[in-house]
């Protein structure tokens, strides 16, 4: 039999609603990783500081503790609490999203999977912001989602001695910085994705850019040299938080000079992506 | 990110509209790849010919919307691609000659999530994914995961992503790249009832010849960014300069004088006088409407010499051209 005689009918739109493009595209970015047990575990293991500090929570709002809490420290219920746990995921923010994001438009770039995206009506920003938002979901799924679960947990244990603050002032906090650092750090990782057309070598840059500049930061924090700690890429965050969540800051580095890497390290990313995610590459 | 939704093919998806492109101009950083480039496609399938690096995937492109155009006009299906390339977007299909697969997703799952993409709903999208991957022949093989599909399957599954949504136009590049004899027929076969018994409009765009006469029934050929010609696939060409095979008897020298004067070259094959005419040169050469040259024009120029010199015609026929040879006859300059 033919092949053509298998039949080819026009589509008859059933009026179903039609997803954004964009949201298309970060749940398969979020839906694919997902299906991953190894991804899974990663998440599962990520959520352990948050489980302990929780357990440390109860037995301490239990006990009527609640000197000890509200001061600063990992497991206090203060602004510093909440950074220094924010600070403490730093390690799961580096592998989760670098396993999760360090291949989207790398896979796209190596596959020529950039120039079907682009026969479709979709823009640039489309394609960004869904490539962003899966990788922001994991962000959030690791950093502001444990923030919410432990202020719930401390406002239900204890209402009126965590009050407003746990109800509104620490959830509104922590949302603010994380989403101003999820958005700047997914944009930075997706640069990175961008200028490779492989995972492992968009991990190894991720890496280095992680790690390295922390180690010089804190050849920095040695010699005195503000200008060096400067550059430490996560303590820039951190520092920022500081401003936010209003403690003390993290680094000898004024959180003005902070806020204005993130920002330069944002539009640098942003310029980047702009260049590399185009449907024709065009070698000159 | 505008959140807009484009509405797709409305329930007369795959009605046509034309391609209209006038004085096109494209280039990547400094070296001009498009040079002037206008044609109109009311529809069917057209090929799309020329050496490589002539500028027929840049034409297919800017067709598409995917590069900014620098000069000129391109509009397709109705929608100026200068302005409204997204919109456009939702009624055209491509079918790329490299990549066009992205890994990790099963045949079925890749063609519904482009579907989805090309603004369809996500049940909507499912359901064409299992359609027309049951129309290219990949039914058996749609859950299996793209990157362990054979060349001729991914092929296929290319073929299928872009008719998900049901397309207009599909823009096919090198659409028989890799693929066996048998894997090749069946593409073919494909594009054929697509075009032929589907009312897609198709622009193929390859080098292989023969794909293009299974196919098409007219030919666009590009050379060094310009448009050199544009032909039916039949035989009827539209070339002013045509080959006319005549044998005869009678006064033969007063014939031939008689030729010479409509200003045709003459040589000989055998029994056969071949008669080279150039239409541009006679009453009634061009084709109406300005669309080539009319070989009808030739053959009565012939009788009317042959009758004025009593020279009894045995034999006049426009001598068939086969795609290939005036290919290169164009394309050699």
């Amino acid at each position: 039999m033919p092949v053509y005689e298998r039949g080819y009918t026009h589509w008859r739109p059933s009026g179903l609603k039609a997803l954004p493009a964009w949201l298309v595209i970060a749940r398969r970015g979020v839906t694919g990783p997902l299906k991953r047990r190894r991804i899974l575990l990663l998440v599962l293991l990520a959520w352990i500081p948050a489980i302990v500090k929780g357990g440390i929570i109860y037995f301490r709002l239990k006990a009527g503790n609640l000197t000890d809490l509200l001061g600063a420290g990992w497991a206090s219920i203060g602004p510093d609490g909440f950074l220094s746990f924010l600070e403490g995921q730093r390690f799961f923010v580096f592998v989760l999203l670098a396993v999760t994001g360090a291949g989207l438009i790398a896979t796209d770039r190596r596959e020529g999977g950039l120039t079907l995206y682009f026969s479709r009506p979709l823009s640039l920003v489309d394609y960004l912001a869904g490539k962003a938002g899966s990788v922001l979901f994991f962000y959030l799924l690791i950093t502001l989602l444990p923030v919410y679960v432990l202020c719930l947990e401390a406002y239900l244990i204890a209402p009126g001695a965590t009050g407003l603050t746990m109800l509104l002032a620490i959830p509104a906090r922590a949302t603010f910085y994380c989403l101003l650092s999820g958005v700047s750090i997914t944009l930075v990782l997706l640069a990175f994705s961008s200028l490779g057309k492989r995972s492992i070598f968009v991990m190894v840059w991720w890496a280095i850019m992680i790690t390295g500049t922390e180690a010089l930061a804190a050849i920095g924090g040695g010699l005195g040299s503000r200008g060096m700690q400067a550059l430490n890429f996560l303590g820039q965050y951190h520092n920022l938080g500081s401003l936010v969540f209003g403690t003390a800051p993290r680094i000898d580095v004024p959180a003005p000079v902070s806020l204005v890497m993130v920002l330069v390290w944002t539009a640098l990313a942003l310029a980047v992506l702009r260049r590399q995610v185009r449907p024709v590459e065009v070698v000159s | 990110m505008d959140g807009t939704v484009v509405k797709v093919n409305p329930a007369t998806g795959g009605a046509r509209a034309a391609i209209r492109v006038a004085d096109l101009t494209f280039g990547y950083t400094r070296r001009t790849v498009l040079h002037g480039v206008s044609f109109t496609l009311e529809g069917g399938a057209v090929g799309l010919l020329g050496p490589n690096g002539s500028g027929k995937t840049t034409l297919l492109r800017c067709l598409l919307g995917q590069v900014p155009l620098q000069a000129g006009r391109v509009e397709v299906a109705g929608f100026d691609m200068a302005r409204q390339a997204r919109r456009a977007r939702a009624r055209l299909g491509w079918m790329p000659e490299r990549g066009g697969v992205i890994p990790g997703m099963s045949g079925v799952g890749l063609v519904a999530y482009l579907g989805e993409l090309a603004g369809m709903p996500a049940r909507d999208a499912m359901q064409r994914a299992h359609e027309v991957l049951h129309y290219v022949g990949l039914a058996d093989e749609r859950y299996r995961m793209c990157e362990d599909y054979s060349q001729g399957m991914k092929q296929r599954l290319k073929l299928a992503q872009a008719l998900v949504h049901d397309p207009a136009w599909l823009f096919l590049d090198e659409p028989t790249s890799g693929l066996d004899p048998r894997g090749r027929a069946a593409i073919l076969e494909l594009i054929a009832d697509l075009a032929g018994n589907k009312g897609l409009g198709v622009v193929l765009s390859t080098h292989l010849l023969a794909d293009v006469e299974a196919v098409c029934r007219e030919i666009l050929v590009l050379r060094e960014g310009r448009l050199l010609a544009r032909q039916e696939v039949d035989g009827k060409a539209r070339q002013p300069r045509q080959v006319f095979e005549v044998e005869g008897f009678g006064d033969e020298a007063a014939f031939l004088a008689g030729l010479e004067q409509l200003g045709a070259e003459v040589t000989r094959d055998n029994r056969l006088q071949l008669v080279t005419l150039d239409l541009a040169r006679l009453d009634g050469g061009e084709a109406v409407g300005g669309d080539g040259f009319d070989p009808a024009a030739g053959t009565g120029a012939i009788l009317e010499v042959a009758a004025a010199t009593g020279f009894a015609l045995r034999r006049l026929r426009r001598r068939p051209v086969t795609l290939a040879e005036e290919f290169y006859t164009l394309v050699e300059g």
